[in-house]
Formats: structure tokens, sequence, C-alpha cells
């Protein structure tokens, strides 16, 4: 049984100057798996996360995603099909407090220019922007003020923030960037939670981190597709090991 | 035991204060009519204390700076004064005209600037507002082009049930506090909205704001929208105030000076720009009673303000307020 | 309307224009490498003007003015750049344009209390007095003059920028100051080098239009928004586009008010709406800058 993709990628380049980030780059993934894009620095992983989340339009080639054709269509209309991401450098907002922050990821549809509501009066979107806390572990601060968080609480915080979105399908660029070793541990075991109820893709470097997880692990190498396999495949690949010799962390 | 009751109960009348903002600014800015030396002065001062209060929704809680707000102060003070001038309207019908005009105006800016980023925002303002001062006095066989507009009879304004000299100055300064007491009752419903946080959010980091799905460019538009007519309300009631309109109230001269006193009250606060304005006025006269300089004390505040007093008079002190509390 | 009067007020144009170049280019030179709109550009422009009246007086020459002028008033600039702008570095981008926003008032005031507040007469330099054939008609000899002057200073800064190693760096520095800094090259220098360079610029400007337009403190107030137009119209940060749209916006403004006086001042801001709707970035920007 093959479900309809959630989202393809079709000859897809992406050219800066005369330098080719992606090269025809062709791939399909489907609903309910945790994908995991890796390879060495430069290797075209953030290039290809932000084409398929809408934040760089491709110089070639054409992006679907929800059944909907994304390749042009502005970022915030990408969001509203159910597309959520994070960022690769912390993007929270870091005057507001923390309950504010997922608040605002929550106004979504009809809400956004409301002009007359009390904020204060909301309880039933309080209490759900709580309850998103409580799965990333920040219910104890909501009153904090975003900015003066330490780093592995404000990358729980935009989990969080994606989270409120009510995503279909969640791209995490680097999620563990900066963290020390048990904050890495607690933010892969949120993602592997979340990977249960939605489709989940996954950029990393760190290759050690992905293996157990995942799903179906594609290796780009110089903007192209090195390897695409289950983590066993990969792990037996050669090439993979070539390109990764020194690179492992 | 006494210490921690003490702190629970500071907490509790800052916070408490804080939730009566409005009623309290409103009888502040009442007090001002006993405090001002001459009312004209404390009407001045609310009437900038409102302009100032729409260029601050842009700047403090979005973000946006605007050099070319004068254009909608411009426009409402126009559009009341000449509907007054060549049409005969009643006082309040020709506020609302103003109010309009400037509607209009910031709609038309408003799509054309927002495309604007940052910096670039600023400039594009300055310059689009310079247009509409250009226009304005190009337009001279209506708006008296050099010499201004002339011969604003607004004497009285009949509400129906009563009605309100406004040849007398303390009537005349109440008339237009009730429609500043208005602006600052609607502009706190507004930050308290779902509106009003996604402003501060787009001045946080607008890119998130996108990724959670808004539309940035519609979000701003619409706020320079109603920022342009907060500003026009300003502009029209100072046409009622002064019975004419000055042709340079319009240049960029007017849009950085209520830049400036949002600045000097603080432009992380909600009353702040009122504080700047009362400040900034208040100085203006007694200073200019010593010297003819006026202009390099302004210079001067700009500067020492940026370089060492960002967060202005009422933004330093509300800080210390809730850092104690 | 002849096609001679259409040819000569064309190049009234091509002289207000060149002014408007030196003005935007200083300005774009400034943006591109510190990412601030010099919002005090008009008044380094004024100050430029009665700069060259007090060397005009000094040494009698007009020549020598021109060149004396622009340097004294660069100076100025490293100096507002090193202790004024330069503190606000990171702080936000808003801040250095609200600071040169009141150094401009500052700088006028302090004018007016030096040289008075009516303003001196500029008369135009003997040895450019009289006008010149140009076969449709005759054309002012110092109007060509400023178009001269004006060309040369493109071309040096081309050269400048393109051919030596200065220039290698200003340019490498407005797309990347990270990687200039970790070249080891003292990027801040390069900063207050730059600053009083586009002010150096605008003085040049102000001085080339003394005799055309009079020195009085408030000269500036108008020429900062003609900048802004031509930055807009040309793009942020870009020469080639300060140039063109310079030379542009003097044409299409001396041309209205051939037809109706009353428009020339609007034909600018006409220039500019069309820019903003069809073409944000200008004809030259880099497209970051705008949506």
């Amino acid at each position: 049984m093959s479900a309809a993709p959630i989202f393809e990628v079709k000859n897809v380049w992406v050219q800066f100057g005369g330098f080719s980030a992606l090269s025809d780059v062709s791939l399909a993934f489907q609903p309910g798996q945790l994908t995991s894009i890796i390879g060495p620095n430069g290797a075209g992983k953030s290039t290809f996360f932000n084409v398929l989340s809408g934040s760089i339009k491709p110089t070639a080639g054409s992006v679907f995603a929800l059944g909907h054709d994304i390749t042009r269509m502005p970022q915030h209309k990408i969001t509203r099909l159910g597309v959520a991401k994070s960022f690769q450098i912390t993007s929270v907002f870091p005057q507001l407090s923390v309950l504010d922050n997922v608040r605002i990821a929550m106004q979504g549809a009809g809400r956004r220019f409301d002009l007359w509501t009390k904020r204060d009066s909301m309880i039933e979107q309080i209490d759900k922007a709580i309850e998103v806390l409580e799965r990333v572990g920040l219910a104890d601060r909501i009153e904090r003020t975003a900015g003066t968080m330490a780093h592995g609480e404000q990358r729980a915080l935009e989990m969080a923030m994606a989270l409120a979105l009510q995503p279909k399908a969640l791209l995490l660029d680097e999620p563990t960037a900066g963290m020390s070793p048990e904050e890495t541990r607690d933010m892969m075991d949120l993602i592997v939670g979340l990977a249960a109820e939605r489709t989940v893709i996954l950029v990393e470097h760190k290759m050690k981190l992905v293996m157990g997880i995942s799903d179906r692990i594609i290796v780009l190498h110089h903007g192209e597709i090195l390897a695409d396999d289950k983590p066993a495949g990969i792990r037996a690949n050669s090439e993979v090991r070539r390109v990764y010799l020194g690179e492992e962390s | 035991m006494t210490a921690i009751t003490a702190q629970a109960s500071s907490t509790s009348w800052f916070t408490l204060l804080a939730r009566r903002r409005v009623a309290l600014a409103i009888l502040a800015l009442a007090a001002l009519l006993f405090v001002a030396p001459y009312e004209a002065l404390a009407t001045n001062i609310i009437i900038y204390g409102l302009f100032a209060l729409g260029c601050n929704l842009l700047l403090g809680y979005t973000g946006l700076l605007s050099f070319g707000q004068a254009a909608f102060f411009g426009l409402g003070a126009y559009g009341c004064g000449l509907s007054i001038v060549h049409g005969g309207a009643p006082v309040l019908v020709a506020l609302a005209i103003g109010v309009v005009s400037a509607i209009f105006g910031a709609a038309l800016i408003g799509a054309m600037v927002i495309r604007s980023r940052g910096i670039y925002f600023a400039m594009v303002t300055l310059a689009l507002g310079q247009c509409v001062s250009a226009i304005l006095y190009e337009a001279d066989f209506w708006t008296g082009g050099e010499n201004g507009l002339r011969g604003i009879a607004a004497s009285v304004a009949n509400f129906g049930v009563f009605k309100v000299n406004l040849v007398d100055p303390t009537q005349k300064f109440f008339f237009v506090l009730a429609f500043v007491a208005l602006a600052l009752i609607l502009v706190e419903r507004l930050l308290a909205s779902p509106f009003g946080i996604t402003l501060e959010a787009i001045r946080e980091n607008e890119k998130r704001v996108i990724a959670c799905g808004y539309d940035a460019q519609a979000t701003k538009w619409l706020v320079f929208v109603l920022s342009g007519a907060i500003c026009g309300l300003a502009g029209a009631l100072y046409a009622i105030h002064l019975s004419i309109v000055p042709i340079d109230i319009v240049n960029y001269h007017n849009s950085g000076l209520v830049v400036m006193m949002s600045l000097l009250g603080g432009i992380n606060t909600f009353f702040g720009p009122f504080i700047g304005a009362a400040i900034f006025l208040m100085l203006e006269d007694v200073v200019s009673k010593f010297t003819s300089h006026w202009q390099l004390v302004v210079g001067l505040l700009f500067i020492a303000l940026v370089l060492f007093f960002p967060r202005g008079v009422w933004g330093t002190l509300l800080a210390r307020m809730r850092s104690r509390s | 309307m002849t096609l001679d009067l259409i040819l000569l007020q064309t190049f009234t144009g091509l002289a207000l224009g060149s002014i408007l170049v030196l003005m935007a280019l200083g300005m774009s030179l400034i943006f591109g490498m510190l990412t601030v709109p010099n919002f005090a550009h008009g008044a380094f422009y004024m100050v430029g003007a009665y700069a060259g009246v007090v060397a005009f007086r000094l040494t009698d020459s007009f020549v020598a003015a021109l060149v004396c002028a622009p340097l004294a008033v660069a100076l100025l600039g490293f100096a507002v750049e090193r202790t004024l702008v330069r503190p606000l570095y990171g702080r936000g981008l808003d801040y250095p344009i609200v600071l040169t926003f009141g150094l401009a008032y500052a700088m006028i005031e302090i004018i007016r209390i030096l040289f008075g507040k009516e303003g001196i007469p500029f008369e135009t330099p003997e040895f450019l007095q009289g006008a010149v054939s140009l076969g449709f008609g005759y054309f002012p000899l110092y109007r060509l003059f400023l178009i001269g002057v004006c060309v040369v200073v493109v071309g040096a800064l081309y050269l400048c920028l393109e051919k030596t190693k200065f220039g290698l760096v200003v340019r490498a520095g407005a797309n990347d100051p990270e990687i200039v800094r970790v070249l080891g090259i003292d990027i801040r220098t390069i900063w207050m080098l730059i600053f009083g360079l586009g002010t150096g610029l605008a003085a040049l400007a102000g001085l080339l239009a003394a005799p055309m337009r009079g020195v009085t403190p408030e000269m500036g107030i108008p020429v900062l928004v003609e900048a802004f137009v031509v930055t807009v119209v040309g793009g942020m940060g870009s020469l080639a586009g300060a140039s063109v749209a310079g030379i542009l916006v003097g044409v299409v403004m001396s041309l209205t008010s051939l037809f109706s006086p009353k428009f020339a001042e609007l034909s600018m801001f006409a220039l500019m709406a069309l820019t903003l709707i069809i073409r944000p970035r200008g004809l030259f920007g880099r497209p970051g800058l705008t949506g």
C-alpha cells in the first residue's frame, strides 16, 4: 500500500552565482516516516531543508507539499498547509514570555486579524498552550522571558512553537545544535515521540544520533544524493563511510 | 514574614496600577491642564502626545521606524480644515473627514512602503511624506500653499445633547482630551488583542512570525493604516485647536519631532509618547524664552538620547519600578 | 517647444543630475559599507558650501576651495563616525538613523550661530562665467564645468573601487564584513574612511551647487529628500544605481519644469513611487532589502 507522498522534490537545482548548492535532486517522502538528511558540512543539507520548507525558491525544478505545488508559494502559506519548521539558529521572540511565544504560534487561522478580543480572557487557548509546553518540559516556566533562558530551553521552546502549529509535517534543522549530551538525549526522545504521530524530516550532521531512530536516511554530498536507504543499508555503505571518515562526531 | 508580605503587596500595587493604565493616563492628562503654564500648551501637549502614540504604535510595538507620519497628521489637519473652510462642515463631521483622509493616505503609502525593510523603510517614508507635503503645497488654490489654510471657523462642537464652546480654552482642552481618551482606550484594546501581540512578534523576529503562518506584509500594512488614523486624528484636532493649518506641520521635521518625543518618553512603553511630548513641548516653551537656538538643543537632545538614554524617561522609570516590585 | 529648447533643458538636467549623483554616491557608499542611511547628509552638503566660502575667502581660489572644503568636511566626517556613529553599531538598525537626524539639527544651528541666519551670496568664479555655444543653444559654462567635475569624480571613484586594494576591501566589506575582519584588515578604519569619503562627496556637491542655489543654513534640507529619492530609484548601496538614477532624476525634473514648473518637484516623487511599485529594489539594488 503506497500512499501519496507528503513531500516531493522534482529535479531541483539551487544555484548561487556559479555555484550549485543542489544539483538535480529528486526525492519523495512518504507520510508518517522519520527521515534524516545527513551529510558533511557544505553537502547542501541546509539548502535542501530550506527548499523543502519554502524559504529558498529553487533555481529550477518543483517542490510539492501535502498535494500542493509550493515552488513559488509564499512562506506563510506553506506553514498554513501544515508544514512546521524549526530554524538552525535558535529563533524565538526574545522579549516575549514563553507562554506568549507559544500562543503566537497557536493563533493560527481566524485569530490573526482579531483586533478586539482580550488575550487574557482566551482561557482555552492558554490551556492548550500550557499543554504543549508540558510536552517539551517548559510548563513550569511560562512567564519567563524567552531571551533569558538557556540555549537548550530556547530550543525546546522552538519545538513547542512548531507543535503549537499542529503540523502534519515537522521539519527540523539540526535540532540538537549546541546542546549538552543530556539535552541532546531529551530532544531526541521528544522527536521520536513526535514522529509517532506525524511525518518528521530531520537534518543532522551527526550520523550516530539519527541511526537508531530513523526509518530512512538520505546522505547528501556536494549537492547530490549519495545514498538513500534504511539505516542498516547506510551503515554498510562504503561510499558513505569514505565520505564521513574523520567527520563522524 | 513582614518582608515577604511587603513584597507581595508591592507586586500587586504595580500590577494593579498597570492594569488601570488607561484610566490613570487619562487622569494624568486631565491634570496636565493645571500643571501647564497655559491651556493652549496643555492642549498642544495632548495633541502631540496622541500623534506620538500613533508613531509609537509603529516604532515601539511593531519595530518600524517611520519618518513620514507628519504626512498623515497633515492629511488629518487639511482634511478637517478644508471640509470646514470649503464645505462648511460641523466640527464632528470635519474631524471624521480628517481621519478618513489620513486613512486613505496611509493605505496608499503603506502599500508602497511595506515591502521595504528596516533602514530602507525610514528613508522611503521620509521621502513619501515629503511628497505629500509637496502636493499639499502645490495645491495652493485649496490649501493656501505656503501661507497655510486659514480661517477654520470652529467655535462650537455640537454633540446633539450638549454643545461645547471651543472658543473657551478650558472647554477646548477637554473636548480634545475626550478624543485622546477614546484613542487611548482603543489602542489599549488593540494591544491586548491577538493582533497586538502579533505586532510585537514582528518586532522581535519577523522571519519567525512568517514561519508561524502569518502574512507579515498584510499585518504591517494594517498597523501602518491604524497608525495613520491616529496621527490623522491628532492632526484634525490640531486644525480645530489652532483654527489654521500651517504648511510646515507636514514636513519631515515634524515627523522627526514625533519620533523624538516617543524616544524621549520611552518607545517600549504605552504612556511614554505623552511623557515625551510633555517634556519636549514644555522644555521648548522654557528654552525659547532664553535663546533663539532651540534647534541646537533639539539636535543635542536627539544625540544624547540615542547614545546614553535609549530607554527614555518613562521607560527608565518603569523599569526601576518593575524591578523593585 | 522646440527640440533645441528640450536639448538645452536636458543639459540643465545633466547639471542638476550631477549634483544629485555626487550626493547619492556619498549616501550609497555610506549605506553600502556601514548599513547606515546618513540622515545628516544634507547637513554635510550645506557645511561643504560654507567650508567652501571660508576656503575661498582665505585662498581667493575657487579650485583651492574645491579641494580643501571637501577634505575638511571629510575630516569632520571621520570625527563624527568615530565618536557618534560607531558606538551604535550592533545596537539595532534604527539608532544611527535617529542620531544622524539629530546631528543635522545641531549642525544647521551651529552654522546659524557662526554665520548668521541670512545666508551668504556666492558668485560664480570669474573664469567660469559666461556661456558656451553647444550648437542648439548657449549653455552656462559653469554648469558644463559641474558636469565635468561629476564625470571626473565618478571615474576616479570607479577606478579606486575597481583597481585598488582599498577599493577591493571596500567592495568585499560591503558584501560581507566578517570576511574582511577575518583577513586581519581593520574594518573600523575603513568605516571611518568611507564615512569621510561619503560626507566629502556631499560637501563637494554643496560647494558646486553654491553659485547656482546660494548658501544658506537650510540649503541641505530639501537636498536630503532628493538624495533619498535618487537612492531609492537607483538602488540602495549601488554606485552604478546612484550615478544612473541621479542623472535620470535630474533630467526628468528639468524636462518636467519645462512643461509645468509646479510638477517639477512632484515628478521625482512620481519616479520614486513608480520604482517602489514596479521594482522595489531600484534599478541596480540588491534584492535582500525588499520583500
